[in-house]
């Protein structure tokens, strides 16, 4: 199997699905029509509510939902070498990711582009829509803590990535400035953030900035407090507006290599139903594959992206699919790239990462001839037979944990192309940087979002514990209090916690959102088709409740004895999500008894 | 007669290739224009909420909140029936931010 022949059957299965199953979505489960008015044209005010052409829709769309979630799951997954995460990518993508967008933004384009959480409260239990606020916030503090270990990690392999950020962000402020201090003309002022980001890029080759792992923490903390502060027209803005070309950039040299590298895979198609992963504990593929690919087949934010904004300019009922449905696709395919890259490369990766280490203990045992602890590095262990068992182990002992795997094994994939003009070094800073970037985006708004929650949350306190709910919404406490334990957790390099803690909260919103989806379906729809959207919010919710299940009883136990502090942080959050999650689970079932009984 | 189908064959191919970059084209522009956008996206949103408090606080006597003379309020009434109705929009959708916030900071 090559990466030209996954990347063009990924292609066409996206597509022949496409038009088979979601159009039988649409015609069947939906009944889209633009008979139908939708709420752009029917509440139509120029100003929240506007039409929009599909194209530009699913630009906002794709734009907004694309981040390094669809990147560092399928890097994770490789453990069970490249063809089970490959099929989740793709079928678990079609038949539950994309049906989750796609129901999410057409429930709230028929409850007159009010939010998911809005339809849930309707059709299933206030309680429902009130745990959204609890669920979004853990999701919240654990995104910071999964993000700002992946940042520091890759910061610390490549000290290069982590100037290129620095700059970047000054680059940023400029543009920032250019575009609403000067009033620059934006088609001019795009043109100079594009050179000064590839400046950036340029000077990080000769102006690293090394740092320890600690340092990053303490940096990214207080970063993370002053660009929740600061207007978002000086930073957030025109850094998400370059990351974007990034992300184009990046798809667009990854695709061309990966279609002409004609590289055969390297990693066995299938290892071992349980491989060593999560917390250093045999990882059963059902059901804890959701918890580690997350953004590529399946995500909750984007339900709530869907129902945010794009519902509020869907043109007409027809466009939903190439939106919501499309996107998501857009998302899968992604993924599948970074399957190829690390399915065909990552193996060389690995013997070239060993390679280079005994290289450098060889090296520094012959400088220094008195040192006798210098013991030389045993032979690479890893092999095609013990895949499963070892991977996640050695990978990440040579500093090649997911995201520095991704870095890598691009940069090694465009090199065997016939771009491989540009410098493998810039290739990495790129790939880096397309990661960093992207995150440190995401670490930006969360705080932002956290106060929201908080107020909404606390709003029960506000008459009857006033200075409690002054001090935990002020600005300030608000924005401290998702940080601190964002931070505080991530410290404790415990990425195999972390990234599936938070693809949990993920996965859990994913799971309310669609069964709010497939309620919408057979209750208000009455569709007998509804059943393609019954069936898998029944599994996604019953794979995602086992994986929690699983994860606190088999994994948590051997990172609370790691880490005490972050372990039973970790532990309760996740305990608190369970019981939403039951508490959910209990009032949708009373929900569809009212809904037969009526 | 095969002379004239190969015509309209020729006419009908080359429409439809004209008509496949213009479509390839079309698609380019409008996500860019989604790109573009993106770029005021969050600006717009506080640029809503200024004329949120703008309203409120030219209309705010009629639903008893201290605000500038009634009289002024009511001159200004005509002009404003545009206003009212997207203030009452917005009051109905105040309650239901959380999507519209994740879908604008982009979070994801």
């Amino acid at each position: 199997m090559t990466t030209t022949v996954v990347i063009i059957i990924g292609f066409l299965i996206y597509v022949g699905l496409y038009f088979t199953y979601g159009k039988k979505i649409e015609r069947d489960v939906v009944r889209a029509s633009d008979e139908i008015e939708t709420p752009s044209k029917r509440l139509y005010d120029g100003i929240d509510y506007v039409p929009a052409h599909k194209a530009v829709l699913f630009g906002h769309h794709f734009a907004s939902i694309a981040g390094a979630g669809p990147l560092v799951g399928p890097a994770m997954a490789m453990c069970w070498g490249w063809l089970p995460g490959l099929l989740w990518v793709w079928f678990g993508n079609v038949l539950i990711g994309s049906v989750h967008d796609y129901l999410a933004l057409m429930a709230s384009v028929r409850y007159d582009g009010k939010s998911v959480q809005f339809v849930a409260t309707d059709l299933i239990s206030k309680r429902t829509g009130t745990a959204f606020y609890w669920i979004v916030f853990f999701l919240l503090i654990l995104v910071v803590a999964a993000f700002a270990n992946v940042i520091a990690t890759i910061f610390v392999k490549t000290p290069e990535i982590s100037g290129a950020s620095i700059y970047m962000t000054v680059a940023a402020i400029i543009l920032g400035i250019l575009i609403y201090r000067v009033n620059m003309n934006l088609a001019a002022a795009t043109i100079i953030g594009i050179v000064l980001m590839s400046i950036a890029i340029w000077m990080s080759t000769f102006l690293p900035v090394p740092a320890s792992y600690e340092t990053w923490m303490v940096v990214l903390f207080i970063y993370i407090i002053i660009a929740a502060a600061i207007p978002v027209n000086v930073l957030l803005q025109p850094r998400d507006y370059l990351n974007s070309f990034l992300l184009y950039f990046g798809i667009a040299i990854g695709f061309v290599a990966a279609i002409v590298t004609f590289r055969g895979f390297e990693i066995p198609a299938a290892s071992t139903f349980s491989p060593i992963l999560l917390g250093g504990k045999p990882t059963p593929f059902w059901p804890a594959i959701p918890l580690v690919i997350a953004c590529g087949s399946l995500s909750g934010f984007h339900s709530l992206v869907a129902s945010g904004t794009s519902s509020k300019q869907l043109s007409k009922e027809s466009d939903g699919l190439f939106v919501g449905y499309g996107a998501m696709f857009t998302e899968g395919f992604l993924s599948t790239l970074i399957i190829c890259a690390i399915g065909g490369f990552g193996y060389t990766a690995i013997q070239n990462a060993h390679a280079a280490q005994a290289a450098a203990a060889a090296a520094k045992a012959a400088a220094d001839a008195t040192a006798a602890g210098a013991a030389a590095v045993p032979p690479l262990a890893l092999n095609l037979d013990n895949w499963g068992a070892l991977y996640t182990k050695v990978s990440t002992g040579l500093k090649l944990d997911p995201a520095n795997m991704i870095i890598q094994c691009f940069a090694d994939m465009v090199a065997a192309s016939f771009l491989a003009f540009i410098p493998t070094k810039l290739v990495k800073i790129i790939a880096g940087l397309w990661i960093s970037a992207f995150a440190l985006t995401t670490l930006d708004t969360t705080n932002r979002l956290a106060r929201y929650c908080l107020v909404e949350m606390l709003a029960p306190l506000k008459n009857t514990a006033e200075a409690a709910y002054g001090f935990f919404t002020n600005r300030w406490t608000a924005s401290l209090i998702p940080a601190a334990i964002g931070i505080y957790l991530a410290w404790s390099k415990q990425f195999t916690i972390l990234w599936p803690s938070f693809s949990a909260a993920n996965q859990l919103i994913a799971s309310i959102a669609l069964m709010t989806g497939a309620a919408y379906a057979a209750k208000k729809l009455k569709s007998k088709f509804a059943v393609m959207a019954v069936a898998p919010a029944w599994f996604l919710w019953l794979t995602v409740t086992c994986a929690i299940v699983w994860f606190m009883a088999v994994v948590m136990p051997g990172a609370i004895a790691k880490a005490a502090g972050p372990g039973w942080t970790v532990q309760i959050i996740m305990g608190i999500m369970l019981l939403l999650n039951v508490l959910f689970i209990v009032d949708f079932i009373k929900s569809r008894k009212r809904g037969d009984d009526a | 007669m095969s002379g004239v189908c190969r015509f309209f064959y020729t006419q009908q191919k080359e429409s439809m290739g004209t008509s496949f970059f213009h479509t390839i084209g079309r698609i380019f522009a409008d996500i860019g224009t989604a790109h573009r956008e993106k770029v005021i996206a969050l600006t717009s949103v506080e640029l809503n909420e200024l004329e949120n408090i703008f309203a409120l606080l030219l209309l705010g006597s009629f639903v008893g909140f201290p605000a500038p003379p009634t009289f002024l309020s009511v001159e200004l009434l005509p002009f404003m029936e545009r206003e009212m109705a997207v203030l009452h929009q917005r009051a109905g959708d105040a309650s239901d931010m959380l999507a519209e916030m994740v879908g604008t900071l982009g979070i994801d």
